[in-house]
């Protein structure tokens, strides 16, 4: 039976399926692209050390776009996956709309894919069938007697399956992809004094999974919660450390604030053609897209059947360009750089310090004070042009004193420029990386991780908020 | 659920709940949407593009489901579902997922009572803009592109967005409602860049102008005097001085002090949040419950309240997601903290962790945004009363030396509401009770109460204004939210100006 995403027959089905809808454009004589997402997906959530929700949705989403070479209209619709004429009626929709269109001033190029490509590299039988008793005994092991009265559990624990494909009028074939993805975030809170601390962890195979990692890090750092001084820290610079979620957040700000050609043209970007070829960042940068990142959820072509290479946006500091999508090869003559997908697959490389984890460092002899911060909270862009952005830090601070005691800071804004800090603050990065997860969407399950060095050393960095508790 | 003959009657709906409750669940509800439609045209430098994906400027996207909570041993489960086909076993399905659920219960979810309610709820709307033909939308966007395409003018954009909802709502203690909503988003962005080198812009976002929000909003004479103000006060911005880095008086508009109180106070006394359900991601508040009736929030001049009667605002909804009809309930009253934007299960809880009744009955502020998302706390028109302390020129008059801020650009807070750092599109400078020139990059933060006991100054009624919030995000899985805010002219003083 075909009706199961987690069914081997799942990608002849979508097959078939997307055929049937290429045939009815044909038939009616108009170019046509056509994408599909299918996921089904389980989420439980935890608040106040209960399940506060425990939910599973089976959604299935089609998209098409109706095209002339100066005119188009997309629609889109969540769908009964069985039901084809109701899909095909989404078609017709579009097809009926797309005269009443205007005409651009550029010709958008028709996706082509000139083979079928299927990937399921990410996608573990395993993980897709697992179940809410097994979740919630991962959760049990991961947080054993970390929990009291005053201590409280939240988090979520995400999993699902995802089934995305691409086919257009043009030739009869598919660029289909199925994956497995489990996001879980844990977090322990006191009631009474109002900290956080939380561990993190981003896989697609259940094998993956692994409990004790995250149980040893909460351990840890609840240990620190619950012994050392909190303390308001003064205004100025600092040595700081940022860990694996931190540095992700950085990661893609300055992937999307420095490498998307959208943005460029925009006027949005803090990089121009002119700093194409220049030294623009550290020399201990280098941020690469690389569909062989497996832990990326990668697809080895793109929606224009273009084969995706690996490339470096910035290499040892120095950039090398824009990442190109084929709409800005259509309307300002650039040439596309196969970049037209629906996540990155994007890593800042590590660096030489061997250093696994925030309580192998803290163990270690320091030389000055560190103020160590393992998250960034939402995070808003005062002055893109200038990758000037803001965040305050989250979930478990620490400061580790050059006499190698520890105290709890209360949380403090960082507002900083990008070029600023992966240039000449960048001191050092971490031997070791971890992909942090980018795909808690407002909408369909993606699932998307960017690679990032578990902990990144920077000098001299101001803080200019600093709360009065916790 | 396209295939409407298998989509069940209401008694069939009630059927399938009572077929929960007599497997144990202590309540069930179902929301059906039968229409879920968005539309979206956009415009940029004269294209029909979406500026920010380079795909099609004409989209639109229909959903169409349901969502089935149910209350078990003192945890919900929720499952949804697309197909028609799947009725039953997502009934099944949400009563598994709350068994599953009641085997790790802190606090046993009890709802507090409500008047079990029959009613429709139909937004005001006199043309919808889905009957609106392509055509003489495009034409319109045309028009107002002309006016915007001026000299520093480097990007154009212009969008309109609109969505048409259609929910059923039962639940097992009897309550059947329905609504339509129809909400209608317009904007329009000129870009350019500046002699300093960045990227500036000014963006128009109209604030509720009338007693409905349909097509009938977009009146081109309105738009294109607006249009004409906007690449005004770009050219200005390409030219401008920055933003001057020290303490000094904040004069906020109501189409940026929308945003200071939908982030500071809005967000910051959700009752969810309070109570530590969103520590996982969105965070939480540095409210306490023992802080309502005591805290000084603000200076006397500070009266909010959470409004779902304000006329034609997404945030008036006629009943929330528990079936409780709207409710006008105060949140802060002249400074001290008195409320919170509650539901039928978090004031239930809050009463019973506080020890005293604090809250009467739900603030009636549970909303989904979809039939595949679960009821949580939402904003419904998080307002200002206004003050007495004139219109916006007396106000400046009574500034010695000040920043008049407008138009949200970029916003970043604590995750407990505790702080805050804002950046707008555009800033005038005051000295001595006179407004001066404008400056660029203007940016502002601070001490979330520290910010409101500063508050020397509210406008009065003429200057309040309704500004709509499309794109409210809380929750996970991650929602996207509509509502108001009605908000007069604030003046706060001692503030931190500058990057
Ligand atoms: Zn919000």
């Amino acid at each position: 039976m075909t009706r199961n995403i987690r069914s081997k027959n799942s990608p002849v089905f979508v097959f078939d399926t997307l055929n049937q809808l290429r045939e009815h454009a044909l038939t009616r004589g108009v170019r046509a692209t056509f994408s599909w997402q299918r996921e089904d997906s389980r989420l439980v959530r935890y608040a106040n050390s209960a399940i506060s929700l425990n939910t599973t949705e089976d959604v299935t989403r089609l998209y098409v776009t109706a095209l002339e070479a100066r005119r188009s209209v997309s629609t889109s619709a969540v769908i009964d996956p069985y039901d084809v004429p109701a899909m095909l009626r989404i078609v017709d929709r579009a097809i009926e709309m797309l005269p009443h269109a205007s005409e651009i001033h550029y010709a958008r190029t028709m996706p082509c894919l000139s083979e079928d490509t299927y990937t399921e590299a990410n996608f573990d039988p395993e993980l897709a069938t697992i179940d809410g008793a097994e979740i919630t005994a991962f959760v049990e092991r991961a947080t054993r007697g970390l929990e009291t009265d005053d201590i409280m559990l939240s988090g979520n624990f995400s999993t699902g399956v995802c089934e995305r494909a691409e086919m257009s009028t043009a030739s009869p074939h598919i660029n289909y992809w199925r994956g497995t993805d489990a996001g879980i975030t844990l977090v322990l809170s006191s009631l009474k004094d109002k900290w956080e601390i939380n561990a993190e962890q981003f896989v697609w195979r259940r094998a993956d999974l692994d409990p004790e990692s995250i149980y040893e890090r909460l351990a840890w750092m609840r240990e620190q919660y619950l012994t050392r001084p909190g303390v308001r820290l003064p205004l100025g610079a600092y040595s700081i450390v940022l860990g694996n979620a931190a540095l992700s957040e950085y990661a893609f700000f300055l992937s999307y604030l420095s490498a998307s050609g959208r943005m460029e043209k925009l006027g949005y970007s803090m990089l121009s053609t002119d700093d194409v070829g220049k030294q623009v960042l550290s020399p201990l940068c280098t941020m690469v897209e690389d569909p062989a990142l497996l832990a990326t959820f990668p697809v080895p072509v793109d929606s224009y059947g273009r084969h995706r290479e690996r490339r470096a946006i910035f290499d040892r500091g120095v950039f090398t360009g824009f990442i190109r999508e084929q709409s800005e090869a259509d309307e300002y003559g650039e040439i596309p750089t196969g970049h037209d997908v629906t996540q990155l697959s994007l890593a800042l490389l590590p660096g030489d310090r061997d250093v696994r984890t925030i309580q192998e460092f803290a163990a270690l002899p320091r030389d000055r004070d560190i103020l160590y911060i393992p998250y960034l909270h939402y995070v808003g862009l005062v002055n893109p042009s200038a990758g000037l952005i803001t965040g305050t830090s989250r979930f478990g601070a620490l400061f580790l004193k050059q006499d190698g005691s520890i105290e709890l800071p209360y949380n403090v804004r960082l507002t900083l420029s990008l070029r600023d800090l992966f240039g000449k603050h960048l001191s050092w990065l971490s031997a070791y990386s971890e992909p942090y997860g980018s795909s808690s969407s407002y909408g369909a399950r993606n699932p998307g991780t960017v690679l990032v060095p578990v902990l990144g050393g920077f000098e001299d960095v101001e803080i200019e908020i600093s709360n009065e508790s916790f | 659920m396209s295939n409407t003959d298998r989509v069940p009657t209401p008694n069939q709906w009630k059927e399938h709940i009572k077929r929960l409750t007599a497997g144990g669940a202590s309540y069930a509800d179902v929301r059906y949407y039968s229409e879920d439609l968005s539309g979206n045209i956009s415009l940029h430098n004269g294209n029909l593009v979406n500026p920010y994906s380079g795909g099609s400027g004409i989209a639109q996207q229909s959903e169409s489901g349901y969502g089935v909570r149910c209350l078990y041993g003192g945890a919900w489960g929720f499952a949804a579902s697309s197909d028609p086909a799947q009725i039953t076993a997502t009934f099944d399905r949400a009563l598994d997922n709350a068994k599953t659920a009641a085997g790790r219960v802190s606090f046993p979810i009890r709802l507090a009572d409500k008047e079990v309610l029959s009613g429709e709820f139909v937004s005001p709307c006199a043309r919808d803009p889905f009957d609106v033909p392509i055509e003489e939308q495009i034409a319109f966007l045309n028009g107002l592109d002309a006016v915007l395409n001026q000299t520093g003018v480097a990007q154009r954009a212009i969008n309109l967005s609109a969505t048409r909802t259609k929910i059923e709502y039962y639940d097992s203690e009897g309550a059947e409602i329905r609504k339509q909503i129809i909400n209608f988003f317009p904007s329009m962005t000129v870009m350019g860049r500046g002699t300093s080198g960045d990227m500036q812009r000014r963006t128009y976002k109209p604030p509720r102008l009338g007693e409905s929000r349909g097509w009938e909003i977009m009146d081109p004479e309105h738009w294109h005097t607006e249009g004409e103000r906007l690449v005004r006060e770009l050219n200005e911005l390409l030219v401008a001085p920055a933003c001057p880095v020290d303490t000094r008086s904040v004069i906020i508009l109501p189409d940026m002090m929308f945003l200071q109180v939908h982030e500071t106070i809005g967000h910051a006394l959700e009752l969810d949040r309070i109570l530590g359900y969103e520590l996982s991601f969105a965070g939480g508040s540095f409210v306490r419950l023992e802080d309502f009736g005591n805290l000084q929030y603000g200076s006397t001049r500070l009266t909010a309240r959470a409004d779902a009667t304000v006329p034609n605002s997404p945030g008036s909804f006629g009943y929330d997601d528990d079936g409780v009809a709207a409710q006008n309930r105060l949140l802060i009253d002249r400074g001290t903290l008195v409320g919170a934007i509650s539901s039928r299960q978090t004031v239930t809880e809050a009463n019973a962790k506080a020890g005293r009744d604090i809250f009467a009955g739900s603030g009636g502020a549970n909303r989904a945004c979809a039939f595949n998302r679960t009821p949580i706390e939402r904003m419904t028109n998080i307002n200002i009363d206004p003050g007495n302390d004139g219109n916006l020129d007396d106000i400046i008059a009574d500034t010695e030396r000040g920043i008049i801020v407008s138009g949200d650009r970029s916003w970043s807070i604590g995750s407990n509401r505790e702080q805050f750092h804002f950046a707008t599109e555009i800033a005038w400078l005051v000295e001595d009770g006179k407004r001066c020139g404008v400056v660029r990059n203007p940016s502002y933060q601070g001490m979330t109460l520290d910010f409101y006991r500063s508050l020397t100054a509210v406008g009065d009624a003429s200057t309040w204004e309704v500004h709509y919030v499309p794109n409210c995000g809380k929750g996970a899985p991650g929602q996207i939210m509509q509502l108001g805010h009605g908000i007069p002219v604030c003046r706060f003083d001692n503030v931190k100006v500058g990057e």
